[in-house]
């Protein structure tokens, strides 16, 4: 998280937290998929492991962070998501009324986004890059965004050197 | 009650000449608390492995230690109630942490002045001693401190050079000071000292100013009567310290709010860095509003009114302190307390305004809420423009806090430009990551290899940073220069993990030179995304020898493995 930790060899870091929940998702990613190189497998299972990596960064980080939460939240609605699709793949016609509802609870929350910020535009792009960040004020967004941005530099350390380690 | 307070006045009166030197003595001594204070800065930065000690930084954090040890002042209130603030160390901490307003009152009874600012030595000894050494300040006399202290220059150039001195060497700190006749606290400054940063001067700067400014106005607004008055107030104040009542209760609560928001600038520096430089950021406001604070009672009718707020806030002080000793341990606690109590401080500070333009000094207002901002004079003083300048507070420090944590951020200057650094930054890191797993996805990593990746990881991991230079000292100072900063940070986190055991090391080492040995066209043929990774790779396994032509990988090739072999 800070730098100090990051060279403390404290198995209760983030940093450890992170890489162990990660290579364990990677590792399960790997097993159930049989290799081949088409690329519509590559880029299936390159989401799989950026979501993999965001899941794992998140649940390192816990819940006391509204980023975490928001992007846990978010991954488990995708894959609900993903479920609902191939649910209604199978029921055509339930397909009208839950695309409706979609619409209209997108349609809300922009609303509310665009009445909360009203700040300039920079703000808002900060927002949408910070999980969570849309209902936040701008002093917790900033907060949420130093933090997010220390988890994101772990992250992308500790990426690198499994990418390193595996491509031997 | 009466008599007290004439013969108090009449000791004010015979004391005027000490009083003189006590602006000296206030400043100097902030020096020294904001050494100590940067000396624990110091020990915490020395563990880490980034150069947290960037001048901003430490530019901020004397900022803060200046906030802290000016306001060491109010505690001259403690006077009556000595056995207790012998007692409470870390208390004293807090209670120096209050505001400016006391400088006001440092005119008012200079009496007590004296024996304040002994404690106030005390609590800044005592205080950082355990930051630096445990019990190495405890045995302090309070007498010896303020003897030698008002042989000291007041100038503030004496104390610049001092500092300037002890960053190179920190005897030569003690040697300084030997001349003006601190026996006693000679350890102390050597200790202080040698830690020390060079960057005193902007504490010269920013520490002195506000004391300054605040003792001149004070001086020039207040009379003897008031004076005396005053002083007849903290008596009483003093006496009722054991019970206080109800309703200043909330004020007192707002002072140590602001105690504990300094105490976790303070205190954060032990265990947190993330707390620390939080707390730094948050103090560097601080000292910005205390000032405020104590312009502006002078400036206005309820001065005496105040001034008796800050009586009770210290005794209340006293209260706190002790729920506070812990305090440090609850920083986060304290700290959302604050948060959540900012608001309604913000907008009862109307009230507390309005009271004090009616001008009702002799009874006591019945219900006035704390004062936690208020406006410098010529400031807004309705309760929106207060809450505005909270909130732009607030989010100036975030961005401070966030120019930390930028690259390449700390040059900017403008907030829209910083939101625009700090987004690219997001961006670049997500776009990372998303390459990374990219590359981990592509990557087919052999099964067998998996748990042996993952041990090493593990092992890797728990050496990062520890043992680097040590396998590495002979062939690495190398590579280093020639690399680019960014991909320095990438070599060091590689090569911080090589440093563990020899196998670790030599499996390391072949990992990152097979990629090479197999394809090290990549770079030329790949698109620029694998080009820098790829580049480091080959950077860092045969930059060693051939900086300049590290393209040219037939010809290190031999030399890089000969080496590593080695």
């Amino acid at each position: 998280m800070d730098p100090q930790s990051l060279s403390n060899p404290n198995p209760n870091s983030l940093k450890t937290r992170f890489a162990q929940r990660f290579i364990r998702a990677l590792m399960r990613i790997q097993n159930q998929q049989p290799k081949s190189s088409s690329p519509g497998e590559i880029s299936k299972r390159h989401r799989k492991v950026n979501t993999a990596a965001n899941a794992a960064m998140a649940s390192a980080v816990g819940p006391r962070r509204v980023w975490s939460q928001a992007l846990l939240w978010r991954i488990r609605n995708r894959s609900n998501r993903n479920q609902a699709r191939h649910r209604r793949r199978r029921a055509l016609f339930k397909r009208i009324g839950t695309n409706s509802m979609k619409r209209k609870g997108l349609k809300e929350r922009r609303g509310t986004e665009e009445g909360q910020l009203v700040g300039f535009g920079k703000e808002k792009k900060l927002r949408k890059l910070v999980p969570g960040g849309a209902a936040m004020d701008i002093c917790s967004l900033l907060d949420e965004t130093a933090h997010y941005i220390r988890c994101l530099t772990t992250q992308v350390k500790v990426m690198k050197r499994i990418a390193e380690i595996y491509s031997t | 009650m009466d008599m007290g307070e004439k013969d108090k006045f009449e000791l004010d009166n015979k004391n005027e000449d000490a009083m003189n030197y006590s602006p000296g003595m206030s400043s100097d001594w902030r020096f020294d608390g904001s050494n100590l204070t940067n000396t624990s800065m110091g020990l915490v930065t020395a563990g880490n492995s980034m150069a947290v000690g960037k001048g901003d930084l430490i530019g901020s954090s004397a900022c803060s230690s200046a906030s802290m040890v000016d306001s060491f002042v109010p505690t001259l209130w403690d006077h009556p109630s000595n056995p207790q603030n012998l007692g409470f160390c870390d208390m004293n901490v807090q209670n120096n942490a209050s505001t400016l307003n006391a400088l006001g009152i440092r005119k008012g009874s200079p009496a007590s002045l004296r024996t304040g600012i002994d404690r106030a030595l005390d609590m800044c000894w005592n205080q950082s001693g355990p930051m630096l050494k445990g019990s190495m300040f405890l045995p302090n006399m309070p007498g010896m401190l303020p003897q030698s202290l008002s042989q000291l220059p007041t100038d503030s150039a004496f104390i610049e050079r001092a500092a300037r001195f002890s960053c190179f060497n920190g005897g030569n700190f003690s040697d300084m000071v030997n001349p003006f006749a601190i026996p006693e606290s000679m350890s102390i400054y050597s200790r202080g000292g040698g830690m020390m940063q060079g960057v005193q001067d902007v504490l010269a700067g920013s520490g002195l100013k506000p004391v300054l400014s605040g003792v001149h106005s004070q001086k020039g607004e207040l009379n003897v009567s008031e004076a005396s008055k005053d002083a007849s107030l903290t008596v009483e104040h003093g006496a009722s310290e054991g019970s206080p009542s109800k309703n200043e209760r909330s004020e007192n609560l707002a002072k140590s709010h602001d105690e504990a928001k300094q105490c976790v600038g303070v205190s954060g520096n032990e265990s947190d860095e993330a707390e620390f430089s939080n707390g730094v950021g948050r103090d560097q406001e601080e000292p910005s509003m205390l000032e405020g604070a104590g312009g502006e009672p002078s400036a206005q009718v309820h001065s005496s009114k105040k001034r008796k707020r800050n009586g009770q806030d210290s005794d209340l002080d006293q209260a706190q302190g002790a729920s506070q000793q812990h305090g440090e341990s609850t920083k986060d606690n304290t700290e959302q307390h604050q948060k959540g109590d900012q608001n309604p401080s913000t907008t009862d500070n109307k009230t507390t305004a309005k009271h004090g333009k009616q001008g009702s000094q002799g009874s006591d207002p019945p219900k006035e809420e704390y004062i936690h901002v208020r406006a410098r004079r010529g400031q807004a003083t309705n309760s929106h423009s207060l809450a505005e300048r909270v909130r732009r507070e607030k989010i100036s420090e975030r961005m401070k806090f966030l120019q930390d944590l930028v690259p390449g951020c700390s040059k900017v200057t403008g907030k829209a430009v910083m939101l625009d650094e700090i987004i690219n930054y997001v961006q670049s890191l997500q776009r990372q990551v998303e390459f990374l797993s990219m590359k981990l996805a592509t990557v087919n990593p052999r099964l067998d290899f998996n748990i042996e990746g993952i041990l090493a990881k593990d092992m890797l991991q728990s050496r990062v940073g520890s043992s680097s230079s040590l396998a590495f000292s002979p062939d690495m100072p190398m590579p280093y220069p020639t690399l680019q900063p960014p991909q320095q940070g990438l070599l060091q986190a590689g090569l911080s993990g090589m440093g563990g055991s020899s196998d670790v090391l030599r499996r390391a080492i072949s990992s990152q030179l097979m990629p090479l040995a197999g394809g090290y066209k990549e770079p030329s043929q790949l698109p620029n995304v694998w080009e820098d990774e790829l580049n480091n790779v080959v950077q860092m396994s045969f930059g060693s020898r051939t900086p300049p032509n590290s393209q040219d990988v037939d010809g290190s090739m031999p030399t890089g493995q000969m080496k590593v072999e080695l």
